[in-house]
């Protein structure tokens, strides 16, 4: 890892100081211990402060597409003559790469506009699940130590391996290495268990439906409305999301479980052919609802029904913005 | 003052005993998550844990309120009704920063000129048993830098203190007096008395994290159009985590709804996290990016607050700094705000 970060921070440097990118989106440590958070470096001697590792968890492309199109709405307010493109260089793992593609065939943003800082990924530490082995006690001090985290709690040190916390789609990731990148950080990391990827899925689906309600509607019960889980998605960038929307407002602000349920069924269908599974909406919420079980169902039909994964290649269209003669029509036909 | 001594395994009992006469909200396990929450029939209250995830605020200040209820005729809009009641409550397990935000929340909801109908009566229902932090739950909790302490009674009328082998009870005001008769009869010793100073002592040290809270409020005075809010919002989210789970955030916004001809006025929580916050009917926001919105979040808690009310609205819990999801932590931005060169 270490040889990864040392090759990441001079590239970054490079190309800041060549003036290629205006800025590189990154990840560097953050004030908690085990954290890292996403940082966004102008000066080429800020690069020393770019991390990589296993505690690197928000999918970067969210913020990609933040500082594009905050940058194009500030240049209408500028003379045409005088307008600039900016560039961003970004630390792309796999599913960031994933999520810049599904940006670029959606025309949010061009190719020219982006640097991709390409890193292997091994996986990211689910805090949640560390949590739970640790029984609660907070992490006083830590520290990442190759396949390693040594822990100080309350009740004492404790060693915990890397590979025993990884969040669960970091487990079955199939893209752990960047799809599309201008620049490798190291070599491609090893496969991760994708054979199993729809496992847990199955057996979801395999549950009566009065049961899978039940825990849609537990699940749902524990959300706050803090919307942290759109914010936190790449593919949820519309201007104006529907839940904000007052004229007609289609959803209702307050806590009634159904509006919750409205709320999150739309989001989650708005990612039906979209969602790259990074993990980001599940890894922020600060309740803990188990978003993911539901996003997996519709990326698991897009695949089975039109052989489409999202980010998988820039010339495979997104599914739900394409028509091929022969896909699967017997939901029309056979409801 | 009343004191008294209970025996730890008394207590659970205790609080079993007032549940059967109050409506009582305490910490309970949920999943993985302890929230403060009204205690259902046959549940059971947490009384070690760290905090509770969400700040008991909600208690008097819900995430959604009914304000008034009306119905839509032919002859115009009728009111239908203004929904005060409020029961007997006891807020059971609080910690004392929390307790804290009640006594800021007060000086907004509670004003000699200005009195939220729907707040006041809820919280003069309200009786607070604090239970004091021996030892301090959270290496992020900054409680001294603000006022307050893991022992501190402000804003309790009931303050329990594990002093080891037992718990110390004191009653701090004649609302919290009303309980004594729940809690035993064994009078508080001097040596029990003795061992809370002490725990008290060690709890204060144990807190590492300390900012420069009110040191601040000059410089934010006239820092308004500084470069560094330009450094602090880039990798915010724009969600309301951190808001929703902070215990003096108070923003609300007021929205109608219908049923048919059946009409409802809700008070919800807002955020100033929100890009929807402050935006009015013209289209106007005088906040239109997040750079403005962390700069209200910042002012209105260490200058805005300070001005009104000469405090700091802040009770240093450290919900939002382990709970951001992107880890932006106010510990930091206000240290920085206080090495700010004019």
């Amino acid at each position: 890892m270490e040889a990864i970060e040392k090759k990441l921070r001079e590239e970054a440097k490079k190309l800041l100081e060549e003036k290629k990118v205006d800025v590189i989106v990154g990840y560097e440590a953050g004030t908690l211990p085990l954290t890292a958070a996403p940082a966004f470096v102008t000066d080429p001697s800020d690069t020393t402060k770019l991390v990589w590792n296993a505690l690197c968890v928000q999918n970067l492309a969210k913020y990609v597409h933040d500082v594009v199109s905050q940058h194009r709405n500030a240049q209408k307010r500028v003379k045409p003559e005088n307008r600039t493109k900016k560039v961003v260089g970004v630390v792309g793992r796999g599913c960031t790469t994933r999520s810049i593609i599904l940006h670029l065939q959606e025309r949010q943003y061009t190719r020219e506009e982006i640097v991709v800082l390409g890193v292997p990924c091994r996986g990211y530490v689910d805090k949640k699940k560390l949590s739970v082995l640790l029984e609660g006690q907070e992490i006083v001090h830590g520290a990442l130590d190759g396949e390693r985290l040594k822990v100080t709690t309350a009740a004492g040190d404790r060693i915990v391996a890397v590979a025993d916390v990884l969040a669960d789609n970091c487990l079955i990731c199939r893209f752990n290495n960047p799809v599309i990148s201008d620049l490798m950080a190291g070599e491609p990391a090893p496969a991760m268990r994708s054979d199993e990827e729809y496992d847990a899925v199955k057996a979801f689906e395999s549950r009566p439906s009065e049961e899978r309600w039940a825990y849609f509607e537990k699940e749902m019960a524990k959300c706050i409305r803090c919307y942290a889980c759109r914010q936190a998605c790449p593919s949820c960038y519309c201007p104006e999301c529907f839940a904000e929307q007052s004229r007609p407002r289609w959803v209702g602000i307050g806590e009634d479980a159904s509006d919750t349920q409205v709320f999150q069924i739309m989001r989650i269908f708005h990612m039906a052919g979209r969602c790259v599974d990074c993990g980001s909406c599940v890894a922020v919420c600060p309740m803990g609802v188990d978003l993911r079980t539901f996003l997996k169902k519709l990326d698991k039909d897009a695949y089975e029904l039109f052989g489409s994964r999202v980010g998988a290649s820039l010339d495979d269209p997104p599914v739900l913005s394409t028509y091929r003669e022969h896909e699967c029509e017997d939901f029309i036909y056979n409801p | 003052m009343e004191k008294r001594l209970v025996k730890k395994d008394e207590l659970l009992r205790i609080v079993k005993k007032v549940g059967a006469e109050f409506n009582v909200f305490a910490p309970v396990r949920v999943e993985d998550n302890v929230l403060f929450k009204s205690l259902a029939p046959g549940e059971e209250p947490l009384l070690t844990f760290a905090n509770t995830k969400n700040a008991p605020k909600g208690v008097f200040f819900p995430r959604t309120e009914v304000m008034i209820r009306y119905v839509r005729t032919p002859k115009g809009t009728v009111l239908k009704g203004v929904e005060l009641e409020a029961r007997d409550a006891v807020l059971f397990g609080v910690r004392p920063c929390d307790a804290r935000s009640f006594v800021l929340l007060d000086l907004l909801f509670d004003q000699d000129k200005y009195k939220d109908p729907y707040y006041v009566a809820k919280r003069e229902k309200a009786t607070v048993v604090t239970l004091a932090c021996t030892p301090v739950p959270y290496t992020a909790c900054f409680c001294t830098s603000v006022g307050g302490g893991p022992v501190d009674g402000t804003g309790s009328d009931v303050l329990v203190t594990d002093i080891g082998d037992a718990y110390l009870v004191e009653f701090l005001t004649p609302k919290g007096e009303r309980l004594v008769k729940y809690f035993g009869e064994a009078k508080a010793t001097a040596e029990a008395e003795n061992k809370k100073e002490t725990a008290a002592k060690e709890a204060i040290e144990q807190i590492k994290s300390v900012i420069p809270a009110r040191e601040v409020k000059p410089i934010l005075d006239v820092s308004f159009d500084h470069p560094f809010w330009d450094t602090i919002h880039k990798r915010c989210l724009a969600c309301g985590t951190c808001t929703y789970l902070c215990p003096t955030c108070h923003c609300f916004d007021i929205s109608d709804e219908m049923k048919y001809d059946d009409g409802r006025r809700l008070r919800n929580w807002d955020s100033c996290m929100f890009p929807l916050f402050t935006k009015e009917t013209s289209g106007h926001n005088p906040r239109p990016t997040q750079k403005e919105r962390w700069r209200q979040r910042v002012m209105h808690k260490f200058k805005y607050y300070v001005d009104n009310f000469n405090a700091v609205a802040c009770v240093g819990c450290g919900r939002c700094v382990m709970y951001c999801p992107v880890n932006i932590d106010i510990r930091k931005i206000v240290e920085d705000i206080s090495k700010l060169q004019q």
